[in-house]
């Protein structure tokens, strides 16, 4: 069974509003060590220079979207094996269909709560203490 | 007086409903709204000239200090955005005008000033700049905007033309694909 505070997390969004949220929700569910990056760039660049366990990742951003990130990081061999949970709006089915082709571990539809973030982790990592 | 006159541009107009959001690069396309305690946030991109609306009110008893209200708040704020990005916006040449979030009932809690304090926080964190505003205050508006000049219209209504607001039921997501 995990450690919550064990587990190190890069939360990526465009929006500065979102990234708290969900760094708020982490928090409450009991993690300590989040990184945070604006777009899928930012977020390899620091993946590169510092790997996480989790990477918690909007879709529709600029200069490199989620879906694309997530191909970088399954194509990367030293990143390859990080778990990878998408954010998504309400109308992207397609686009959930095509992460799941590219090994997403798992999605998350906006807006949700602590409780469903909670949900998805646990299916991720098994029961979080 | 010699020939036609000019013919005067075909203008389109789309109303925006409470939830809902709309965005376009069509000069002709005018975007209306009626407000009370809701709030419209237009947003353009000047430099692309595409721009949209959004017309929206957080739940009841979930204003901007509440967890669900900022949740389902920046999600609504999200879409517009976004689309406005899809549609060839750049996030840092957007430029956003607030309307909205009067006060249209005597009760307690003043529902259309949370709306308006959340709408102004969201976009003062994001670093979009608002450079016009009409907020708060007693009464109804109603908005034309041209998303792609910027222009807007306002006209405050005292007919008792606007009706009170559907309040959303469920703020947080539902309908999940069955794939985990």
């Amino acid at each position: 069974m995990p450690a919550a505070f064990a587990i190190r997390t890069l939360v990526v969004d465009d929006q500065l509003t979102m990234r708290s949220l969900v760094r708020a929700s982490l928090q409450q569910i009991g993690m300590r060590d989040i990184e945070e990056a604006p777009d899928g760039e930012a977020a390899l660049r620091s993946l590169l220079a510092q790997p996480v366990h989790l990477v918690i990742s909007d879709f529709n951003m600029p200069n490199l979207d989620g879906l694309s990130l997530l191909r970088a990081i399954r194509a990367h061999p030293p990143l390859s094996k990080t778990a990878f949970i998408m954010l998504t709006g309400r109308a992207d089915r397609e686009l959930v269909q095509r992460a799941v082709q590219f090994g997403v571990n798992n999605y998350l539809v906006k807006p949700f709560t602590t409780a469903q973030l909670k949900e998805k982790l646990e299916a991720v990592f098994g029961p979080l203490t | 007086m010699i020939g036609a006159a000019a013919q005067e541009p075909v203008e389109r107009r789309v109303h925006v409903g409470q939830g809902d959001h709309f965005v376009s690069s069509d000069p002709d396309v005018v975007l209306t709204t009626v407000l009370g305690s809701c709030v419209a946030l237009c947003l353009r991109d000047p430099a692309a000239g595409v721009g949209g609306m959004n017309h929206f009110l957080l739940p009841e008893g979930s204003g901007s200090g509440t967890d669900v209200g900022r949740r389902y708040g920046a999600y609504l704020m999200e879409v517009l955005i976004n689309d406005v990005l899809k549609a060839g916006g750049r996030r840092e040449r957007l430029e956003a005008k607030l309307f909205g979030g009067g006060r249209m009932f005597d009760s307690l809690s003043d529902v259309g000033a949370a709306n308006a304090d959340f709408a102004e926080k969201f976009l003062a964190d994001e670093g979009i700049p608002v450079v016009s505003r009409s907020l708060r205050g007693a009464g109804g508006r109603r908005i034309h905007y041209w998303p792609v000049s910027g222009r807007a219209r306002q006209r405050v209504v005292t007919d008792g033309a606007i009706l009170p607001p559907a309040i959303p039921s469920s703020p947080v997501a539902t309908g999940d694909l069955e794939l985990f």
